[in-house]
């Protein structure tokens, strides 16, 4: 599950995610960081889902971090989209592939959010978001 | 029925009762052909125009053609947004009803006073607007892979570095031009399922190869009556603007030879797959595919297993086969014997640059003006060396003057400072090489692309033949050209 955390003024100077780890000994991957001394913003991924993911999200939210959960990075403009599969092959996590009836679909648990399938689409049908 | 269709029936009943029993099978592919455009005449303006140059949503337009006739190819960029929006773009904007500006100037006459002008059109103004596509359809096409270890952005999509994916195009046993792989049925005249209109077949297209399976059509169609679903616009990234275009045709089973290729499978279309990193009109063959293994999503090079994708929509081709077959079925179309059957042979000629290039023998440092150097000479020798001839790289060879090793000044530099006594200590073993017959752009962007500045140059057997750098080619090149 990938999630969006928010850091306001006064959580930025804790470790948090360090002490989530620490805690509870889930996987936690940093896809994207963009951090001030003040503030920040941190795109997530925590490797666990049901019981032990609420927990977590719960700890980060009492922590004073603003989550969002993140449905996936990409997406795709249905109606741009020709289902051409000029995205699938250069997909470097294999997150994409066609369904049975030849759309594509986008695998959000596999997504490491990277864009490339943005520039390989000629139809400039996905965008990050 | 539908090409794949055809091959059920086939694989079930026999060939012979299905070539007795089925008139028609319908084919369709949509994929990139950018050898794709469109003729149109704007109608004359008050006071008109002998319009020079032109635009349409800042696409420049061929306007080598009579006052207001002008050809939008689909790989004219916008001056304003190149590699975001194009000629093909265009095409889908006004087969959409959009509005489309144009613009245009000349240097007036005595019969065309006016001198610029800037208005916007739709289709529906235009006296004449048709899709005429110089080579389409391809019967079958390579595929794509990449060796290199950096990312290349082609014509073939996006190709990740060391083998990382293989894309292709094509449709393969929809393929228009497979399903009558001997040109039995198809020729001048035969009208055709064009961009979700109704077209025509008028000749052989450029690059015709059929003798290798390479056959290629040029079409014609009235863009009124076409559908913005079977014309789109297309980037790729990197390379340029192009148009998908939507083509199916319709294969009289008129023999048993025309049914046995109307039945070719997936499996019985080969595909070679191209290293695309070979910036060669040869690209060398990694390995002998077919469209079967391609679409599975997975090709096998050596002992890896490949990612493959396609680039046409095999989704959309078989929606152009099945509105074809509907189409017939309903009576709306008609299947036309073509006045003249396509060449099945055409020689396939490459470009010969007959002026002499320079190449890197022409400007390279000779051997007898080099410092060359071997891996046990002392370090403060050969400094003083090249202080003397003031140069920058010396190799580094065997007895038999075989390169083994390269030093900069640079590295003697910091080799002295850090009080090393012999090359072998400090000198670069994977050295990056030139031929003298190489090209020196090519060469020069060797360089760029590795951050050095000067190349060994060496024969076959990889003994010293000289030195190439950057100095060489920037003050040589530039006063051979007379700047
Ligand atoms: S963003 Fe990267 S990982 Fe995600 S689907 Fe696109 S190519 Fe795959
Ligand atoms: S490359 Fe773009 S148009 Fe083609 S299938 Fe992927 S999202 Fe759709």
């Amino acid at each position: 599950m990938k999630v969006k955390l928010r850091y306001s003024h006064e959580a930025a100077s804790k470790p948090v995610l360090a002490e989530i780890i620490l805690k509870t000994g889930l996987l936690i991957n940093i896809i994207e960081a963009k951090l001030t001394p003040k503030e920040g913003e941190m795109v997530i991924d925590i490797a666990t889902q049901g019981q032990a993911l609420k927990r977590a999200l719960e700890y980060l939210r009492a922590a004073g971090l603003e989550v969002t959960e993140l449905r996936s990075l990409v997406e795709v403009d249905r109606e741009r989209c020709i289902s051409c599969g000029a995205c699938i092959s250069p997909c470097p996590s294999r997150a994409i592939r066609f369904d049975e009836s030849l759309d594509i679909e986008i695998d959000e648990r596999r997504c490491i959010g990277c864009g490339i399938c943005i520039s390989a689409c000629p139809r400039k049908a996905i965008q990050l978001i | 029925m539908t090409a794949e269709e055809f091959i059920e029936f086939v694989e079930q009943s026999g060939l012979e009762k299905a070539a007795k029993e089925v008139d028609v099978v319908t084919t369709g592919t949509f994929g990139a052909m950018c050898s794709s455009g469109a003729f149109l005449n704007f109608g004359h303006s008050e006071p008109p125009i002998k319009m020079v140059r032109c635009w349409l949503n800042d696409v420049p337009v061929y306007k080598g053609l009579a006052a207001v006739d002008a050809y939008l190819g689909a790989t004219s960029m916008s001056e304003t947004k190149p590699f975001e929006y194009g000629g093909g773009h265009v095409i889908e904007d006004l087969v959409s009803g959009k509005e489309v500006e144009l613009r245009a100037e000349s240097y007036g006459t005595d019969c065309y006073p006016r001198r610029s002008l800037e208005t916007t059109i739709i289709l529906d103004d235009l006296n004449q607007a048709y899709l005429y596509n110089p080579r389409n359809a391809y019967q079958r096409y390579n595929a794509a892979t990449n060796t290199s270890d950096h990312i290349l952005y082609t014509y073939m999509g996006t190709l990740l570095p060391r083998y990382g994916n293989v894309t292709f195009s094509g449709s393969g046993q929809l393929s228009p031009l497979y399903k009558d792989l001997n040109l039995e049925t198809i020729g001048f005249g035969t009208r055709i399922f064009l961009g979700g209109g109704v077209g025509y077949v008028v000749g052989e297209g450029t690059q015709h190869k059929p003798q290798s399976g390479f056959a290629t059509l040029a079409v014609k169609g009235d863009l009124r009556g076409m559908s913005a679903e079977y014309l789109k616009g297309a980037v790729f990234h990197n390379y340029g603007t192009t148009l998908y275009v939507g083509v199916g045709i319709p294969i009289p089973i008129i023999n048993m030879r025309v049914a046995a290729t109307a039945a070719l499978k997936d499996e019985d279309i080969p595909v070679d797959i191209l290293d695309y990193s070979v910036p060669s009109r040869d690209r060398p063959i990694i390995k002998k595919s077919n469209y079967a293994e391609l679409k599975s999503g997975k090709v096998v090079i050596g002992d890896k297993e490949v990612p493959s994708s396609p680039l046409s929509s095999i989704k959309v081709a078989r929606k152009i086969a099945e509105t074809l077959k509907r189409w017939i079925e309903a009576g709306e179309f008609f299947i036309q014997r073509p006045i003249e059957l396509l060449p099945n042979y055409r020689e396939f000629k490459p470009l010969k640059i007959k002026k002499r290039e320079v190449t890197v023998g022409d400007i390279m440092m000779p051997l007898k003006d080099l410092v060359l150097a071997k891996p046990e000479d002392d370090i403060k020798k050969v400094a003083k060396m090249i202080i003397e001839k003031n140069i920058d790289h010396v190799p580094i060879v065997s007895e038999e003057g075989v390169l083994i090793g390269i030093v900069t000044t640079w590295d003697l530099t910091r080799a002295l400072a850090e009080d090393k006594k012999t090359l072998k200590e400090i000198m670069t073993r994977y050295v990056i090489t030139a031929k003298e017959s190489e090209r020196v752009d090519e060469v020069a962007k060797r360089m760029a692309e590795h951050h050095i500045s000067g190349l060994p140059v060496v024969d076959d057997v990889m003994r010293v033949k000289g030195l190439i750098t950057s100095d060489d080619i920037s003050r040589k090149l530039v006063g051979r050209r007379g700047v």
